[in-house]
């Protein structure tokens, strides 16, 4: 169930690969240490194959389970004179972000999210709980169209 | 012609400097003479002498590197040894001028120069210290244009001409009063704690000692040596709070004057802070567990920029009545608190406090109960955090009034916010897994300069209230 404040739209199934990607760097980083602990101090431990398993499961949690359900979870809406971010799978937060209290805006592009052909839009506010709000998984051209639109708004409102 | 020559900070703050490092270089000493035993005392002695003798002189260059000149349009300072750097402050962007006077500057008569801009925080600049005529020189100058400051205007007209109109003072009675409220046990811990690093230093056997405290403790162990240790644990609380009080808030005074606030304060560290209206974010008024049933509430502005004050947001009035807090919050142009035009939260906060406070309680009491069995019954505890629950939800209110949103929380100790809807940057809806199951969210509102806990967060009201109120609070925030 989610909150009816604005119909938002989902983000770009690239940022679910994103996601995943993520994911399974996350699981490797698990994973690995973990086998060479198994291998290494292999006469040593009472039961074979615990910490592997462990690593294991959250692995596949980590890389397969959790990203569609995050990315399911997001969602934006930009209005004109608000943009709208929601995100979050266990705790859900919507945020809504006045365009006239945006201080400066990002549109930012990490290696993994050229690949998959995403962009980040990072809005900062005077605030200080959510001095940044970003808004990932966007194309490049949403993300630049809607800055632009800010930049308009705000540089007609100075 | 208004361009003055480069002058340098008080030598003064060479020694002050030198004097503060002390503490730690003498802790360096025991190390030293560890050592000693093996270089011999003499080279001990060199050696501290040559590390003395660099401090000095590093405090001396870095005094000597800084510079600061007073130009037509700008303030500018000069610092740093190998790395320079030099900062340039419009004068048109002065919003103001701070004096601050540590206890070891008031013994030189100096006093530290904070220059407030209207910016963010990080970048306000200080001199460390200056004689107290020149930080009052400085402060006109900056304050009102560059032609003041080629007279040398003597101290006293000048604070003269700077008393605005007195907005709320304590006198030493109430100061004292405050300082009743302030018991504290935390500074006797603090006590113990330095006695424990102490201790670390000289290598002195705690452990015996109160080994054999505790022995005669056991051995005379009566009802009113407990009292009576009690009594004293209660003398040195208060004790504490009043001291502690009394160097902070001693001749606290708030005047006012166009467009800012001028807040003097204490006995060893005198401070004089502005605090300028057009900054100020919002107001939270808190009452305490025992002084706000008496009547005594305090008052903190949330200023852009934040402030040093112990909570985070300049102390306006840290010990007041209603009518005086009242006076204050008009001079800032912020509207009054009208605590009976709120309307409460969900219901459902009921729950969601019940489980909060008495989950942790029915855990602690069962898992401990399973060791010890008598630790049943703690159990008998939980109809209390259960009656705060209920208590809870009657005290959370909020209402969006004309140009404020004002939030009210808090049973034992309470807490009433006037966030005015211009300060409002952006508002979040959070529902957590229990608030989804129980249908409610949290409307949290964001400001400017917030620091530390307590934010006018609207914990639980109904989510299609919330729904609808984050909408409702940005549409007055940009109306």
């Amino acid at each position: 169930m989610r909150l009816s404040i604005v119909p938002l739209q989902p983000l770009e199934p690239g940022q679910l690969n994103v996601l995943r990607a993520r994911g399974a760097v996350m699981a490797l980083g698990l994973l690995v240490p973990a086998a060479v602990v198994e291998i290494a101090l292999a006469d040593r431990l009472p039961v074979h194959g615990v910490l592997a398993g462990v690593a294991l499961l959250l692995g596949i949690w980590l890389a397969i389970v959790a990203p569609p359900r995050r990315w399911r979870h997001w969602g934006y809406a930009f209005t004109g004179s608000e943009l709208h971010v929601a995100h979050g799978w266990w705790t859900q937060v919507h945020t809504i972000v006045p365009v006239v209290r945006v201080q400066h805006i990002d549109v930012a592009q990490g290696p993994l999210e050229r690949g998959f052909g995403v962009a980040r839009l990072m809005l900062h506010t005077a605030g200080t709980d959510q001095t940044v709000v970003a808004l990932p998984g966007i194309t490049r051209a949403t993300a630049e169209e809607i800055r632009d639109a800010i930049r308009a708004r705000i540089g007609s409102a100075a | 012609m208004n361009d003055e020559a480069p002058r340098r900070v008080h030598p003064g703050t060479v020694v002050i400097g030198l004097v503060k490092s002390a503490p730690s270089t003498l802790f360096a000493l025991p190390a030293m003479l560890a050592f000693g035993g093996e270089l011999g005392i003499g080279l001990v002695l060199l050696l501290t002498l040559a590390g003395v003798a660099a401090l000095t002189f590093f405090a001396w260059l870095s005094w000597w590197q800084l510079r600061y000149r007073l130009t037509a349009d700008a303030f500018l300072i000069e610092s740093g040894v190998l790395h320079r750097s030099r900062r340039s402050i419009p004068l048109e962007r002065v919003q103001d001028v701070s004096i601050e006077q540590k206890p070891l500057a008031r013994l030189l008569g100096l006093a530290l120069v904070r220059i407030e801009t209207g910016g963010g925080d990080k970048d306000e600049a200080t001199l460390d210290s200056v004689t107290l005529a020149e930080a009052r020189r400085l402060r006109l100058a900056l304050r009102r244009g560059p032609a003041v400051a080629a007279g040398e205007a003597g101290a006293a007209p000048e604070s003269a001409a700077d008393a605005g109109r007195a907005l709320f003072a304590m006198p030493l009675a109430r100061v004292l009063l405050y300082g009743l409220f302030n018991f504290s046990l935390v500074w006797l811990a603090a006590i113990f704690a330095l006695l424990q690093t102490v201790d670390d230093v000289l290598k002195f056997d705690w452990q015996a000692l109160i080994g054999i405290a505790g022995r005669e403790v056991r051995s005379h162990l009566t009802v009113t040596a407990g009292l009576s240790v009690l009594a004293v644990a209660l003398v040195l609380g208060v004790a504490a709070g009043l001291l502690r009080t009394l160097a902070r808030e001693y001749g606290f005074r708030l005047d006012a004057r166009e467009g800012r606030f001028r807040r003097v304060r204490g006995l060893l560290t005198r401070s004089e802070v502005v605090i300028v209206r057009a900054r100020v974010q919002l107001a939270l008024i808190r009452r305490g567990a025992i002084s706000g049933r008496l009547g005594w509430r305090s008052l903190d502005f949330q200023t852009l920029g934040g402030s040093d004050d112990r909570s985070g947001r300049q102390e306006m009035a840290p010990f007041a009545r209603e009518a005086e807090i009242e006076r204050v919050i008009d001079a800032a142009g912020l509207p009054r608190f009208e605590a009976d035009a709120l309307i409460p939260v969900s219901r459902g906060h009921i729950v969601r406090a019940a489980l909060r406070h008495g989950l942790p309680v029915v855990l602690a009491f069962a898992i401990g109960g399973a060791f010890l069995p008598w630790l049943w019954l703690g159990l008998a505890l939980v109809p209390i955090p259960v009656g705060v629950a209920l208590l809870q939800r009657r005290r959370h209110r909020y209402g969006l009034r004309d140009t404020s949103v004002q939030v009210t929380r808090g049973v034992l100790s309470q807490r009433e916010w006037i966030v005015p809807y211009d300060a409002i940057q952006t508002v979040s809806v959070r529902r957590s897994w229990l608030q989804r199951r129980l249908g409610l969210a949290t409307v949290a509102i964001d400001t400017a300069g917030a620091r530390g806990f307590h934010r006018p967060d609207i914990a639980d009201v109904a989510a299609p209230i919330a729904a609808e109120l984050a909408p409702a609070l940005l549409a007055r925030a940009l109306a």
